[in-house]
């Protein structure tokens, strides 16, 4: 996933003089040294510096640049959120904050590197809209058409190599879900890598697969849409259950008079650790390929 | 600081209409931070009216989002918004934000939350290096780590095109800087984080004035100009006490009390 942002990047870089990098101390971390080698004057290194980066990407953009801001989510915006608010939304500049190593899978690094809160936070910013792509390929679309937007922007990405599911037919649309899978007996919605999983499991079960990962806005209609077709709903998350896309989705079906049976997988109000393979982390919290096909036979059995 | 110091310069009479139109927008919205706004009046008139800053095309950063009746004030003598719009500050309806918002033409940055507004403007003056961007924080400001980030930024960068105003007023909202968090050798440090330093008197307008065109002049390192002024300059009974860094709706007396002080040191 870091990989093909970093490609995207290199490209949209090439043909729009305009676009800077805006980086925190974490260059080869992040995958940017391509990147700071070829367009070293629209590189600027801040440092270990996350509040001064936000606002220099958020200056930076005020004159009319094309700015990414590129670290880990644990630090932004971990560390940054009130200058993302005040610099960045407030002054509505769309810089296009890039989080690295968000959620679980960041492994061994453990409980202070796996940011599990970047969504709640992020959504919650008026102005502010939230990305996270299922694979590389999705990224890659996603990046091309971010780069174009006027909006602030959260983009989520993961830290390991990832399966890719994203059909390479389907592009990216901001404000859009795509049903990934048709199916009637159940929707299984959520975004990024955990989400991936769920092609791995094996039922009889027919299940509709939609990934949302353009999580503000959000796409009511296909997912409406699809729970009023199966009228179960497991939604699933490599982040807290508090104020993730969860929460999001059963405060929309809420307000409607949709009937639903409706669970949601993720991270319980509790911290993440180091695990050498960052899926057992996954089976740690419950968000693993089996936990899920368990969840969908209680929700199918009923 | 000789409050007679400005006596003879042509923009005193400026200063004198903005701390008059400061104390009656903060006194008519009820509420308002007058102390900092009082003191910063002369370094944003020297600021506007010197003619050393074209603002169309330079850039002027209020990172002390606070202080921006002053500002309002002065964007209504420029004719940037109408005189009877400060009377609406801070109101439902009204643009003027109780600090300062983008939504007020001639505005360019959303503040109030201290210790960005540096950060913003080194981000802004390295994304536009034909123009000079000129950022005003205050001492209390300087407790916020992140001026210190970006003090660091703007000498790596060498951002000979960005000014610093430290409105140096040696107070906050409770108590002195020096008793909440001693600041220390201010222009010592800023030297030794690779600006340029002046200290003036941030209620003489030539000085401010010949320091701003000596920080213009600086190519290669960014400039800091520390003045040190007094919080709620010109109204006796608020000057240097820090109960005075926002007030409430004064109570009729003080308010022509102060407005009749204001009046009288009309220079």
């Amino acid at each position: 996933m870091r990989q093909s942002f970093s490609e995207a990047l290199l490209e949209l870089a090439t043909a729009d003089p305009n676009l800077y990098v805006v980086s925190v101390g974490l260059r080869p971390s992040v995958m940017l040294d391509r990147f700071s080698t070829r367009f070293k004057t629209r590189f600027i290194e801040c440092g270990v510096a996350e509040n001064n980066a936000a606002g220099i990407s958020a200056g930076l953009a005020k004159s009319g640049k094309n700015v990414f801001l590129c670290t880990y989510s644990c630090f932004s915006p971990g560390i940054n959120l009130a200058t993302i608010k005040q610099s960045i939304c407030l002054n509505n500049l769309p810089v296009k904050i890039i989080g690295y190593h968000a959620g679980l899978l960041t492994g061994e690094l453990g409980a202070s590197h796996q940011m599990l809160e970047d969504i709640a936070l992020m959504r919650s910013l008026p102005k502010m809209e939230v990305f996270a792509p299922i694979d590389a390929t999705e990224i890659y679309k996603m990046v091309k058409v971010l780069a174009k937007s006027s909006h602030p922007a959260y983009l989520r990405l993961v830290r390991p190599s990832t399966p890719v599911i994203y059909p390479g037919r389907l592009g990216f649309t901001i404000g859009k879900s795509q049903v990934l899978q048709s199916g009637k007996d159940i929707t299984v919605l959520g975004y990024g890598p955990v989400l991936a999983q769920v092609f791995s499991i094996v039922t009889k079960k027919s299940l509709e697969i939609v990934n949302c990962s353009s999580l503000k806005p959000l796409d009511t209609t296909t997912i409406l849409r699809s729970v009023k077709k199966t009228g179960r709903l497991l939604v699933i998350e490599d982040h807290q259950q508090n104020g993730g896309l969860g929460e999001a989705v059963a405060s929309l079906i809420l307000k409607t008079s949709l009937k639903c049976r409706f669970t949601h997988l993720a991270v319980s109000d509790s911290f993440g650790q180091s695990a050498r393979d960052p899926y057992d982390l996954y089976r740690l919290h419950g968000l693993s390929p089996v936990n899920i096909l368990d969840t969908i036979n209680k929700l199918c059995s009923r | 600081m000789n409050i007679f110091a400005n006596k003879k310069h042509p923009l005193s009479a400026i200063a004198s209409e903005v701390r008059l139109s400061v104390l009656e927008m903060i006194n008519t919205a009820g509420a308002g931070h007058i102390g900092g706004s009082l003191s910063s009046v002369e370094i944003m008139v020297a600021l506007y009216f010197s003619h050393i800053f074209n603002f169309d095309r330079d850039h002027f950063i209020l990172s002390a989002g606070h202080l921006c009746p002053t500002l309002y004030a002065i964007l209504a003598k420029l004719g940037k918004i109408k005189y009877s719009d400060l009377s609406t500050f801070s109101d439902i309806d009204s643009r003027l934000e109780g600090h300062v918002s983008v939504s007020v033409s001639g505005v360019e940055y959303s503040s109030g939350s201290l210790g960005q507004g540096l950060s913003f403007a080194s981000g802004l003056s390295l994304g536009d290096k034909d123009h000079h961007t000129v950022c005003l924080t205050t001492d209390g400001e300087h407790d916020e780590g992140q001026i210190w980030e970006a003090i660091m930024f703007a000498n790596k960068y060498h951002q000979g095109n960005l000014i610093n105003i430290v409105d140096y007023n040696g107070q906050q909202i409770g108590g002195t800087t020096a008793d909440i968090m001693p600041l220390g050798e201010l222009a010592g440090k800023y030297l030794r984080f690779g600006w340029t330093v002046q200290t003036v008197n941030g209620h003489d307008l030539s000085a401010l004035i010949k320091a701003l065109k000596i920080a213009k002049a600086s190519t290669i390192y960014p400039a800091a100009i520390i003045a040190k002024t007094t919080m709620g300059k010109g109204i006796s009974f608020m000057e240097n006490d820090y109960h005075y860094h926002d007030v409430k709706k004064l109570p009729a007396a003080l308010y022509l009390q102060a407005k009749n002080e204001l009046e009288i040191t009309s220079y």
